[in-house]
């Protein structure tokens, strides 16, 4: 972790979490109140990590996919972002899933020209579907071979409750940042807004965009360099779960502004799936937008 | 805003996800630790040696539990039961030989020409311990450790402490621990008087004391580090400083007749009163396209003059995801200590110290084995392993004497291991 | 090719540098458990007994370790 303070005025803290390099931006106080409240972020954001990623093999997501048919009984937190992920998957009417991850074994997006043959997506579709599970709080049990995958809504989960029990903690406005997913809880002690810089994502531009931001979050669904092309014909990595074949029209990347981080990521998740109405679909949510296509 | 009309099903999304995100963050998913399982690895192993020796059945069960975030405690409970005989020092001879047992009363014999040993061993240990290690900082861990270890003649007390730190992207991590250990050695019988002569039962003995002590103290330092994606390595220098009795009170030595061989009496062994030992041990395991090797090596040194290289090697072998299979080759080479003789010559002057036990003279040993896992679910797995353990020595040394030069003269060790394992949330 | 479609009232886009990006770091095979150095110690502890009682050598994994009469 590493903390210092900038020419704009604030303490900025960095450390690295599920993939990503995390920042706390805290306005005001001293050194020592600010090594406190990164620690408690990296903390939370620590466990969240271990407790969720599914590259581990001593957590919950562990033996929920290694139960082989068996009932796994889950936590009050587990049982929470079930229901949430169950929420997201009706909304969606199916295109967002969390047993989805199962087509990373046919679709690796690796900018090659490798698509999958439609039999082998077909064969590993039989282990992708929501409803292909039973989930009754506090008992989830799922077909042999399945899996779930808490990655499309992790990282924005930490976000929030990071904020959430800082929030409880200091008075200072602070703005919390996880690799792009941002979350603000006001103005900056100045009344100016957070000035934060983001990656281009086509990496075409070396100094990319620059945002302000005041309060409430903001999260981005997609990634430039992850796609195929086969036949002049670019492959997104959104997958449909619902064929297995990836959206088509998915815009490269869609950022949405919402209250909360979570809110923000799954507005931009849904909106990566609807492909070519991913415009259409936000305006109809009336939420501040940026699509890159 | 205008709602677009097909897009009037979807406008409502925003509101629904505000709700299950509320519900979502507005939890106490706070509520985490509390509801963590106990973690228990449990296995019995059996222990038996050719020839009617040392047979053992030692039970241990360990149980860990996550009680505050990323803070451990376990408990380890092992209990260990032996019987059969063991090699007490002196060498075979062509008549019948019969030595006085430990506790001065009763005799066991040795038929000619065979290794005498002692067939009193009967003893059950408990032993308890219970260890605490929780993180300090972000970067560093505590383990805490207590221990007691009971048997009928023999009771030991320890302490441990250790200290790790994560450096260079948790890619390194340095540990430093340090373990005291008090021992009381109270053998039925009293404890002999070194260099003493043993004489028939029911006679006085030649003792000492009835109870005696050793300290020990271990430091230990080591480096774990990731290299590349695949391998991992371990490297770590320990020290040891034991002083007190360090005797073994039932290990003799044969004093025979400088031509004939024949033997005229049995001294109690004398050892030094303090041992320092180092030992630098190395790591590595490596990941090969879905299984695992494991190579270690490890050079001891002490001030008896035990100079050992061993060699451990295992390859994990994954059939699938559920089972494995785990040859292992252990090959391991000590030089005698110094003041190991396998008999003293009557009439030569004794040496400062002296010791028969075969443990301390030269030889190679050797452990094959095999072990298969069979894992049921993430948290459960049981295992088998089987192996074959065979120590070889000089049968013929050089300073044999008379008769000497037709018996084998290193009584060595052929055992067979057997575990059988369970591990299980619970 | 590139288009901003839309701008919001809470954000605005202003240029400036580049200062996040996504490193992945995975512990991968690593993070298995038959990777871990202390994988199997029940069985790494059973050696050091047997061989504690068995050898003149102690040690060197962990503590050299004893707390039995076996040597």
């Amino acid at each position: 972790m590493e903390i210092r303070r900038v020419p704009a005025g604030h303490w900025v803290g960095r450390f690295a979490a599920m993939a990503s390099p995390c920042e706390l931006l805290l306005d005001g106080g001293d050194r020592a109140g600010m090594e406190r409240a990164l620690a408690r972020v990296a903390k939370e954001a620590w466990r969240i990590e271990s407790k969720f990623s599914r590259y581990r093999y001593d957590n919950i997501v562990h033996r929920i996919n290694s139960a082989r048919g068996r009932p796994t009984e889950v936590d009050e937190e587990t049982a929470l972002l079930l229901d949430f992920a169950e929420t997201c998957y009706r909304l969606s009417e199916g295109r967002f899933d969390i047993t989805s991850g199962a087509l990373r074994a046919v679709w690796r997006f690796d900018g090659s020209d490798r698509i999958p043959e439609p039999r082998a997506v077909a064969e590993v579709l039989r282990r992708v579907g929501w409803k292909k599970l039973s989930w009754r709080k506090p008992i989830l049990t799922m077909p042999d071979g399945m899996e779930v995958d808490f990655g499309g809504i992790g990282k924005e989960y930490a976000v929030d409750r990071c904020f959430k029990l800082l929030r409880a903690e200091t008075q200072w406005p602070f703005l919390l940042n996880f690799g792009g997913d941002l979350r603000a809880s006001g103005p900056r002690a100045s009344g100016e807004p957070w000035r934060i810089g983001v990656e281009d994502p086509t990496m075409q531009q070396p100094g990319a965009a620059r945002i302000e931001l005041r309060q409430g979050a903001m999260a981005t669904s997609g990634d430039s360099r992850r796609y195929l092309v086969r036949d002049g014909r670019r492959y997104s990595h959104i997958l449909d779960p619902r064929s297995g074949w990836p959206v088509a029209g998915a815009p490269r990347s869609v950022t949405v502004a919402a209250p909360t981080t979570i809110e923000a990521g799954m507005l931009a998740t849904l909106a990566s799936l609807q492909g070519e109405n991913a415009e259409d679909f936000l305006k109809r949510q009336q939420v501040p937008y940026w699509v890159l296509r | 805003m205008q709602l677009k009309r097909e897009g009037e099903g979807q406008g409502s999304i925003r509101q629904a996800l505000a709700l299950a995100a509320c519900s979502l963050l507005g939890g106490g998913a706070s509520a985490q630790a509390a509801d963590t399982p106990w973690e228990i690895d449990s296995a019995v192993l059996l222990y038996s040696e050719a020839d009617g020796r040392v047979s053992a059945i030692e039970p241990v069960a360990t149980a860990r539990k996550e009680i505050r975030e990323d803070e451990f405690v376990q408990l380890k409970v092992v209990v260990d039961a032996l019987t059969g005989a063991s090699p007490n020092g002196a060498t075979p001879s062509d008549e019948v030989q019969t030595f006085t047992r430990p506790s001065g009363t009763g005799v066991y014999t040795a038929d000619p020409g065979e290794t005498p040993l002692d067939d009193t061993f009967r003893d059950t240990r408990g032993a308890v311990s219970l260890s605490w290690d929780r993180p300090l900082g972000r970067l560093q861990r505590r383990t805490l450790g207590v221990g007691i270890s009971r048997e009928f003649d023999y009771t030991s007390l320890s302490a441990n402490g250790q200290l790790s730190r994560d450096i260079n992207h948790r890619n390194t991590t340095l540990s430093a621990g340090a373990s005291l250990a008090a021992d009381f050695i109270h053998p039925v019988g009293d404890i002999p008087t070194p260099y003493a002569v043993m004489v028939p039962p029911d006679q006085p003995q030649p003792r000492d004391t009835d109870i005696d002590d050793k300290l020990t103290l271990d430091l230990l330092f080591g480096v774990t580090q990731v290299l590349g994606h695949d391998t991992i390595g371990q490297l770590n220098y320990s020290f040891s400083l034991a002083s007190g009795y360090l005797n073994d009170p039932f290990k003799i030595l044969s004093v025979v007749d400088g031509v004939s061989g024949k033997t005229r009496d049995y001294l109690y062994e004398k050892r030094p009163d303090s041992r320092q030992k180092h030992s630098l041990y190395g790591e590595l395991k490596h990941f090969l396209g879905g299984d695992v090797v494991t190579a270690a090596y490890r050079f001891y040194s002490d001030d008896w003059g035990v100079i050992s290289h061993t060699v451990d090697l295992r390859y994990r072998w994954n059939l699938n995801r559920e089972n494995y299979l785990q040859p292992r080759l252990r090959w391991y080479s000590q030089t005698a200590a110094d003041f190991y003789h396998h008999s003293l010559i009557a009439g030569e002057p004794l040496p400062e110290y002296a010791s028969a036990d075969p443990r301390l003279a030269e030889y190679d040993a050797t452990t094959i084995g095999l072990k298969y896992g069979h894992r049921i679910d993430a948290g459960s797995e049981w295992s088998l392993r089987v192996e074959l353990y065979r120590q070889d020595g000089v049968d013929h040394p050089d300073d044999a004497v008379g008769l000497q030069r037709n018996l084998d003269l290193f009584p060595e060790t052929k055992a067979i291991i057997i575990q059988a394992g369970y591990r299980f949330r619970w | 090719m590139r288009r901003w479609t839309a701008l919001g009232l809470m954000l605005i886009v202003v240029s400036g540098c580049s200062s996040l990006g996504v490193k992945p770091w995975q512990r991968g095979v690593l993070a298995r458990p038959d990777m871990a150095l202390a994988a199997e110690s029940l069985d790494a502890a059973y050696d050091d007994h047997i061989y504690f009682s068995k050898e003149a050598s102690s040690g060197g994994r962990g503590f050299a370790g004893g707390g039995c009469g076996c040597n």
